[in-house]
């Protein structure tokens, strides 16, 4: 009986695979190309072939874990890894959950529900075939939050390490998450007293009883260390191994997290705010109290969550932890617009709890009414999401998914790339992967190009003619021309320096200029 | 007067006592005096005090001359039964020692064997056990060397190194050094990537081990309702064997830990295996002012000079349905016995050997003891469960493993010549087709709180596993087909990569702080990009995962205030280095030699086997 349900699980989630894949392949196919899954296949291809210190690119590239992701897939399709990762990872995120939920209900009304979910909810939709990292962090988010509540049940060491494990690897996959922990630190507190054996049921109480006993006292102070120790040190101490790691290799402790060349997201962060901010229709940014309000909007879901979960304060709590994570997010990165992923995870966190706790409801039918109408309030609410989001990508996405009108974004960056292509193979131009990785992502050749990984790059930026035959720049139209140094300004510079330079241009684009180099 | 009635005089037993003790007799074979002097109803003093006071006189009987002629006519163990030995016939009588002079049955035993009056001298029990071993325990003592070795040579540590793995060794230290004659970067290289893909994934390994057997932390083998279930009088009779060497001082420790277990006293059959030469504890055991509820089995002389040999030896006088090892100053949790009982009650028949955990009374005591709790919990509460529950071998536990007697026998029992005899066994069970759960229940230990007592342990238990991977992969497809894929793996993974991994670890860390220190540039020559990548990945998390694990398990014991000295495991396992080095010289300079271990050097005497 267990097997065959495995059986349909697997086959369905198989079925999920094949339907992410070809909306994935069908939109990339119109144009629709995400800034990371772009940044991947550019590290992939220089983590393949590239000479130099690939070391660093190796293992700097941050997120780390989705690249490793992307980059195992590379062995089907270099331009389609990081979509299959996105569309593999979303699936497996089914599956996971669909287990938990089978292990649960025998009632198949709720995995309807979740299929319904993760066959048409936009949201989870973009998660899975844009070729971001957004499947593996939603999985991990999940495994945390399912452990801890497990661990919340049974007091086990087993579960809490497993919600450590997968914190770690959270964080691995979307470094913002560290933040996550700042608001478990009162909460292990709470978690601890609950654990004590008192006779008291009261938090406060048992606080009290906690605090005023000598000998229960040290217990609790002695379990909360504990606890904090299990949970946090293993993201911690990977956090700072991973720094001096930075620090080694690349002289700055942050290079992962704030430099163009380690992640991607430093440059589409600037550029999306830069953008909004200066256009004409000046959107005000999320406010603080309404991102939790939109939140709610966004997945009302989470107010059956906290339902089934009123009866325990520590837990109601834990399921605020993340709202208050989002609000810190909004405060901390000011200049950044929350992206789909931070809502997406309150839709799997609500999926959560009804999969964990629902079964404890009696009045069942008045449930299922409620969630089956709140899921598919949702999936309007996740189209409204995507529609009017801040973020250029995610606006995009929906639009081609639901008009299938093709783009032309990316055209242009291919046609350079095919002209590069076609030069001959002992050809060598200077281009700054900072932002010109797109370019180098369409790049068969990666041997034909002086990139910054390589110890060559700074010589070659200060004599051109000695190491190169062309060199790329970034045309004054292209919107990240400030954040690099290959861009109008240089060719002025460069020949104060050596005025026997010549500079022809070959080839232009909206965004790239390709000068020959004599 | 007959002695019980001379006792009962006197007011060291009771009329009920002796009612129990006839009754015991009658059932067990054994005579009145070893049950009184055995089962706790009379301290050896009392019962020299009361029958002097009779007029006996006990007289010094070890350097006594003796007849291998009359020795022949008698069996040790029907001597042992009733504390008497026949030594010599003078003046046309037999010279018999007895512990009792009543004893009417061994009396007629020698009127009807010798054909002769006996001429009796009353001795010491203890004394005439000690004689007895030392002059008819040849056969067993042999016995207790060479079954393993004449039934199963191909599973005997005898022989350390085989030809085939003398001819693979060199042939691969041949290779190595041409290999880096011809071109020494890409050999070294080689051999890098081998060594970091090895550490990757043996500590991947623990780690996966780790979490299967935390997964199962709430799982009681053995529930209260089980125990329950239980009816009194079906209990089994349970062998306890004590081996002990110059253990004196644990003596008294010992009787207590004992009397705390909450089995019927009559259904004991407790040995204390005191080697020929260890007066001292022959000694201790003679100045006990209160009842001694264990039998003391002389070991005699015989190389090696083993644990496992003195095991075998007591084998031959065990009793019980069911075995176990207990170190002298080991505290079993009290109802420890009964829930194996249970426990084998509930396993299919090819269960023959139970684990129960094994952890520290003085874990608080210093650093090295926390250090080891550390390493312990984790050992016993994670690793040995992962192990039990993916169905790999599990290499048991020095003490408190469990046996079903008639299987432990057929498996040919300890192997005298390897200084890990229990993961050695565990292995072999496994090989028959057998297999090993785990229960639970904690049996508390004395952590090893001296430096230079712990390497010597250590030592020992490095060495001993080396002999264990070199005796069943003296044919590894053999082994192979026995085991199975997973139990070969994780045989190779668990018995073979423990020793490894401790004499690779401080080379490793040499090379990496020279790395970090002096940044040494021809270092770079010896690690390609990606080598270097898996290394430090394998340092960094290999070292996280390994520490984390240590504070899993100390959380799960509830050990709250060790968990933070798991971050000290770097320098613990220098220790274990040190360790590995040395065994590794002995097992080339004298394998079987035994590393005594320090016992009774904590000065915390807290017993803490109550059952929570």
């Amino acid at each position: 009986m267990r097997d065959n349900q495995t059986k349909y699980l697997l086959l369905i989630t198989f079925l999920l695979v094949a339907y992410y894949l070809v909306c994935g392949i069908y939109l990339s196919r119109l144009g629709y190309f995400s800034q990371e899954g772009l940044f991947y296949i550019e590290k992939t291809k220089i983590v393949l072939d590239g000479l130099g210190n690939r070391l660093k690119v190796m293992g700097l590239t941050a997120p780390i874990l989705p690249f490793y992701m992307s980059f195992i897939f590379s062995a089907i399709s270099d331009t389609l890894a990081p979509l299959i990762a996105s569309a593999v990872s979303t699936a497996i995120l089914f599956y996971i959950m669909a287990r938990t939920l089978s292990s649960r209900f025998k009632d198949p009304f709720y995995l309807l529900i979740l299929l319904i979910v993760f066959a048409l909810h936009p949201g989870i939709l973009y998660a899975a075939c844009s070729g971001k990292s957004i499947g593996l962090v939603l999985i991990f988010f999940f495994m945390f939050f399912f452990n801890l509540l497990k661990f919340y049940r049974s007091n086990t060491t087993f579960h809490v390490s497993i919600a450590s494990i997968s914190l770690v690897v959270l964080i691995f996959c979307d470094y913002k998450f560290i933040w996550l922990t700042l608001f478990f630190i009162p909460l292990v507190l709470s978690i601890t007293i609950q654990s004590l054996n008192l006779g008291e049921q009261e938090s406060i109480f048992r606080l009290f009883l906690s605090f005023n006993n000598p000998s229960l006292r040290r217990k609790l102070i002695n379990k909360t260390f504990a606890l904090y120790i299990i949970l946090f040190i293993l993201p911690l101490s990977c956090i700072v191994c991973y720094k001096l790691l930075n620090l080694t290799h690349a002289e700055d402790l942050n290079y992962f997290s704030e430099s163009p060349y380690a992640t991607w997201n430093v440059l589409a962060d600037k550029l999306s705010f830069d953008q909004l901010s200066t256009s004409h229709g000046y959107q005000l940014p999320e406010t603080s109290v309404l991102i939790s309000v939109r939140i709610l909007i966004f997945c009302p879901m989470m107010l059956v969550a906290i339902y089934l979960f009123r009866e325990s304060t520590y837990q109601v709590l834990t399921l605020l932890a993340p709202f208050a994570f989002v609000e810190f997010l909004h405060i901390k990165y000011e200049k950044v617009f929350l992206s789909q992923e931070y809502y997406l995870i309150f839709l799997v966190l609500s999926l959560l709890c009804i999969l964990y706790k629902a079964q404890t409801i009696r009045n069942q039918p008045a449930l299922k009414l409620v969630v089956g109408l709140v899921a598919i309030l949702q999936l309007y609410t996740g189209y409204l999401f995507l529609h009017d989001s801040t973020v250029g990508e995610e606006r995009t996405f929906i639009t081609m998914l639901l008009n299938r009108t093709p783009i032309t974004e990316q055209d242009e960056n291919h046609q350079l790339a095919n002209y590069i292509n076609h030069l001959p193979a002992d050809t060598h131009i200077l281009v700054d992967d900072a932002n010109a990785y797109p370019v180098v992502a369409y790049t068969d050749n990666v041997h034909k190009l002086t990139l910054p990984y390589q110890s060559v790059f700074l010589s070659a930026i200060e004599a051109p003619d000695k190491y190169d035959d062309y060199i790329l720049l970034a045309s004054d139209k292209n919107q990240t021309t400030g954040y690099t140094q290959l861009n109008n300004k240089y060719l002025p510079v460069i020949k104060n320096t050596n005025s026997g330079l010549r500079f022809h241009r070959v080839y232009e684009t909206n965004d790239w200029i390709l000068y020959k180099i004599f | 007067m007959s002695i019980p009635e001379l006792l009962i005089k006197d007011g060291f037993i009771t009329e009920r006592d002796r009612e129990k003790i006839d009754d015991l007799s009658a059932r067990s074979s054994l005579s009145f005096i070893k049950i009184a002097l055995n089962f706790g109803y009379i301290s050896r003093k009392n019962y020299e005090r009361s029958l002097s006071n009779a007029g006996y006189v006990f007289s010094e009987i070890r350097e006594m001359p003796s007849d291998p002629q009359v020795l022949s006519k008698i069996e040790l163990k029907f001597a042992d039964q009733h504390v008497a030995i026949p030594l010599r016939i003078e003046n046309n009588r037999v010279i018999t020692l007895m512990a009792n002079p009543d004893d009417k049955l061994f009396i007629d035993f020698i009127r009807f064997t010798y054909d002769r009056e006996p001429e009796i001298i009353v001795a010491s029990d203890l004394d005439i056990v000690w004689l007895s071993h030392k002059l008819l325990g040849d056969k067993y003592v042999k016995s207790a060397v060479y079954e393993l070795l004449n039934r199963d040579p191909a599973n005997s540590a005898f022989i350390t190194f085989s030809s085939g793995q003398l001819v693979f060794l060199f042939a691969l230290f041949g290779l190595i050094v041409i290999g880096l004659m011809i071109n020494f970067k890409t050999t070294s290289i080689t051999i890098n990537v081998l060594v970091s893909f090895f550490f990757l994934v043996a500590i991947l390994f623990k780690l996966f081990l780790a979490l299967v057997g935390s997964r199962f932390e709430l799982h009681q083998a053995v529930t209260r309702d089980d125990l329950k279930e239980l009816v009194e009088d079906d209990l089994p009779i349970y062998t306890i064997l004590l081996p002990v060497y110059k253990e004196d001082k644990l003596i008294k420790k010992l009787i207590w830990n004992l009397q705390a277990l909450d089995y019927p006293r009559e259904k004991l059959d407790i040995k204390l295996l005191i080697e020929e030469e260890d007066d001292k504890t022959l000694n201790a055991v003679r100045n006990l002012d209160f009842p001694a509820i264990f039998e003391v089995v002389v070991v005699p002389f015989h190389m090696p000079q083993t644990k496992p040999k003195a095991c075998n030896y007591g084998l031959h006088f065990a009793r019980g349905k069911y075995l176990t090892i207990y170190d002298a100053e080991d505290i079993p949790d009290t109802d420890q016995l009964r829930k194996v009982v249970a426990m084998f009650g509930k396993l299919p028949s090819n269960f023959i050997c139970v684990q129960s955990a094994l952890n520290y009374f003085n874990r608080n005591e210093n650093f090295l003891t926390r250090m080891f709790t550390l390493e312990y919990s984790y050992w016993f509460d994670y690793m040995l469960p992962g192990l039990d529950t993916l169905d790999i071998p599990i290499p048991l536990g020095g003490t408190s493993n469990h046996f079903k007697l008639e299987n432990l026998v057929e498996l040919g029992a300890w192997d005298p010549f390897n200084v890990t005899e229990d993961a050695d066994l565990g292995v072999r069970a496994y090989q028959k087709g057998y297999k090993i759960a785990v229960v639970n229940s904690t049996t508390y230990e004395e952590a090893n709180n001296e430096p230079i007592n712990w390497v010597r342990q250590r030592s020992r238990w490095i060495k001993g596993y080396m002999q264990t991977y070199l005796v069943h992969m003296r044919n590894p497809l053999s082994l192979l087909r026995r085991l199975g894929w997973k139990g070969f793996l994780g045989f190779n993974f668990f018995i073979g990569a423990t020793p490894l991994t401790f004499l690779i670890y401080p080379f490793l860390l040499a090379i990496f702080i020279s790395y970090l220190v002096f940044d040494l540039s021809t270092i770079r020559t010896l690690f390609p990009d990606w080598v270097l990548f898996v290394s430090i990945f394998n340092l960094m998390v290999g070292n996280i995962l390994m520490i984390y694990i240590n504070m899993m398990a100390v959380f799960k014991r509830r050990f709250y205030e060790l968990i933070l000295y798991s971050i000290a495991n770097p320098v613990y396992w220098l220790l274990h280095s040190i360790a590995a080095f040395k065994g590794l010289y002995q097992l080339i300079v004298k394998p079987f030699y035994w590393e005594k271990t320090e016992h009774g050097l904590s000065k915390v005497t807290n017993p803490t086997n109550v059952v929570k």
